[in-house]
């Protein structure tokens, strides 16, 4: 098993006093190359979850592993090195001071502890590497191979985020988290990153975690659907399953779990 | 007169490394750190104090940098792992590093008159002020060749990172902690080999002499990005130093149209202050458009003769009937 979460609890304080336990004994398991949709409404525990498995949250208790490794345990900077991660904010995974071919320098040294001897082994990013990501990027069809050396800062925010979702799956992670990576891009940006993702995933075989509020891509992309309510499972269909599903039907399933907690 | 240029150009590059560090911390690692007001004296009375005891130079030198290297980690240390502000970080190691300083020095000024350092370099006919000029090129040179080598790596690239955005410098595996404190180290060893060698130059160390470094520092930078707007890091490096040498060249030409040396900080405060100011004040009747558009654009084309002449007056240019005294003005 790639992911494997057991008996995971969290909580938070409520302002005005009292405390709400998200997650209580949560146990999630996913197989090596599973490309798995998690769907909910807000405060379903989705962008959680995935804060916990990235370790920006800490988890007050259970055991989180990756490849029968446990992460919790690791500090930030060792946890990342096994973890791609792209963000619903374009702005926040990457840096616009640099450019592209930087940005995707450090993605791919990611592995390395540049902080210390092996960063300082020669000039970055030089020729032989400029001449790399421009053919991958020239492979994944993106239209930026001519623009390696711009600054980030300067590409729209579906160019910036295209490059973000390259980012996290250069340097070979084990488990990429995407959450909600399509929300600030206007239709035909989100329909090129979502291309972008779905070849990725399938062409490189990590495990990977989307949160979406979209239900058409919760239907069309993925090997499994899972939908988030008040940090429990609601529902959990494979790629077959998922076919006799509707945006109505996942729409009244929302309802029928918020009157229930009403009740 | 010449003189007076050299002279400036040698203060200058003493206080380039001062600007390099500032570079550093406040560009690089977007980190404001005041520690450099105590590194900067550190260095000078690490320098003073070696010098008079008859340790070679090079070695005063390099003790001066290690201290301030030791200085910006505790200062960085403070930050990362008792999650300090940066700025209550360097306050609280630059009140005790005044402590730490005087304690070293024994005195609040040791002179070091009876020295010349650079006394086996060439002079170029231009005395001692040529020597400084030589050794001092070649110290910043060196400094600005290897900086710009650290940044083009990947741990460079690493901390430009960091500063640039942390939320993405942690998701790429980045140590920030590690970082920030190496960067943080190796601004205030460039710190206080500044503060070391303006205390050569100067002929003295005075325990009070880093009290307004910081400021002093972002002003050089500001300054030199100003005059050169530089699109890549080597080129903000040499803009940095070249903003040091303008620096010092205001104020020497200050001095020299009578400033009294007691009005320097307040001039020097309201240099920095227009210096900072640079592209955020408008002028009256001056748009940021026709700036760009070049002088020319500022001036209306004209609409008819009469306002034509008016529009030359104003601009005094209208020079057809020759001079006019300043009696003849109405």
């Amino acid at each position: 098993m790639s992911l494997r979460v057991d008996k995971l609890c969290w909580g938070h304080a409520v302002p005005g006093g009292g405390w709400r336990q998200l997650f209580a004994n949560f146990d999630y398991q996913s197989p090596t190359g599973e490309f798995t949709v998690v769907i909910g409404s807000n405060g379903s525990g989705k962008s959680t979850f995935l804060n916990l498995l990235a370790g920006t949250l800490r988890s007050g208790s259970g055991s989180i592993s990756l490849h029968d490794q446990p992460l919790q345990r690791l500090p930030d900077h060792r946890r990342a090195r096994r973890i791609g991660r792209v963000m619903q904010n374009p702005l926040e995974g990457t840096s616009p001071g640099l450019t592209i071919a930087e940005n995707l320098r450090l993605a791919e040294g990611r592995r390395r502890a540049v902080i210390g001897w092996h960063g300082l082994r020669g000039i970055h990013p030089n020729q032989a590497d400029r001449r790399r990501y421009r053919e991958l990027l020239e492979q994944l069809g993106l239209p930026l191979a001519d623009r390696i050396d711009t600054l980030v800062g300067q590409l729209s925010g579906g160019q910036r985020q295209t490059i973000s979702l390259v980012m996290a799956t250069l340097g070979h992670p084990q488990l990429l988290l995407l959450d909600e990576h399509t929300a600030a891009l206007d239709p035909k940006a989100e329909a090129m990153v979502m291309d972008l993702t779905d070849r990725l995933v399938q062409q490189l075989g990590t495990t990977t975690l989307m949160v979406t509020h979209s239900l058409s891509q919760a239907l069309r992309y993925g090997d499994r659907l899972v939908m988030l309510h008040e940090g429990r499972i609601l529902g959990d269909w494979n790629a077959q399953e998922r076919q006799h599903l509707t945006p109505d039907g996942l729409r009244e399933m929302y309802g029928a779990a918020r009157v229930r907690q009403t009740d | 007169m010449l003189s007076l240029w050299l002279g400036a150009y040698d203060q200058g590059l003493a206080y380039a490394s001062l600007a390099l560090g500032t570079y550093l911390t406040l560009r690089v690692l977007n980190f404001a750190d005041l520690t450099v007001d105590g590194s900067f004296a550190l260095g000078g009375g690490t320098a003073a104090v070696l010098i008079t005891k008859g340790v070679p130079i090079p070695f005063a030198l390099l003790a001066a940098m290690v201290l301030g290297s030791l200085a910006g980690t505790v200062t960085a240390l403070i930050h990362t792992k008792l999650g300090v502000n940066d700025l209550f970080a360097g306050i609280l190691t630059t009140t005790g590093l005044y402590t730490i300083t005087l304690r070293l020095m024994g005195r609040s000024n040791i002179p070091i008159t009876d020295l010349n350092p650079v006394i086996n370099l060439p002079d170029f006919g231009m005395g001692d002020d040529g020597r400084w000029a030589l050794a001092l090129t070649t110290v910043v040179l060196g400094l600005i060749g290897l900086i710009a080598l650290f940044l083009a790596t990947d741990f460079g690239l690493a901390l430009r990172a960091i500063g640039n955005n942390p939320s993405m410098a942690r998701a790429n595996a980045i140590h920030q902690g590690l970082g920030l404190t190496f960067g943080i180290a190796a601004a205030n060893a460039l710190v206080a080999l500044s503060g070391a060698l303006v205390t050569m130059y100067q002929g003295f160390a005075d325990v009070t002499m880093g009290i307004g470094s910081l400021i002093l520092g972002l002003g050089m930078v500001i300054i030199g990005e100003s005059v050169l707007r530089p699109r890549s890091v080597a080129k903000a490096l040499l803009a940095v130093v070249v903003g040091a040498i303008l620096f010092r060249l205001l104020i020497a030409i200050a001095l020299q149209l009578g400033l009294e040396p007691v009005d320097l900080k307040l001039t020097t405060a309201v240099l920095l202050l227009v210096a900072m100011s640079l592209g955020h004040i408008k002028l009256p009747g001056v748009n940021a458009t026709a700036l760009a558009d070049g002088p020319d654009a500022a001036v209306p084309p004209p609409q008819d003769e009469a306002q034509s002449a008016g529009a030359a007056q104003s601009a005094g240019i209208a020079k057809a009937a020759g001079p006019a005294s300043p009696g003849e003005q109405p």
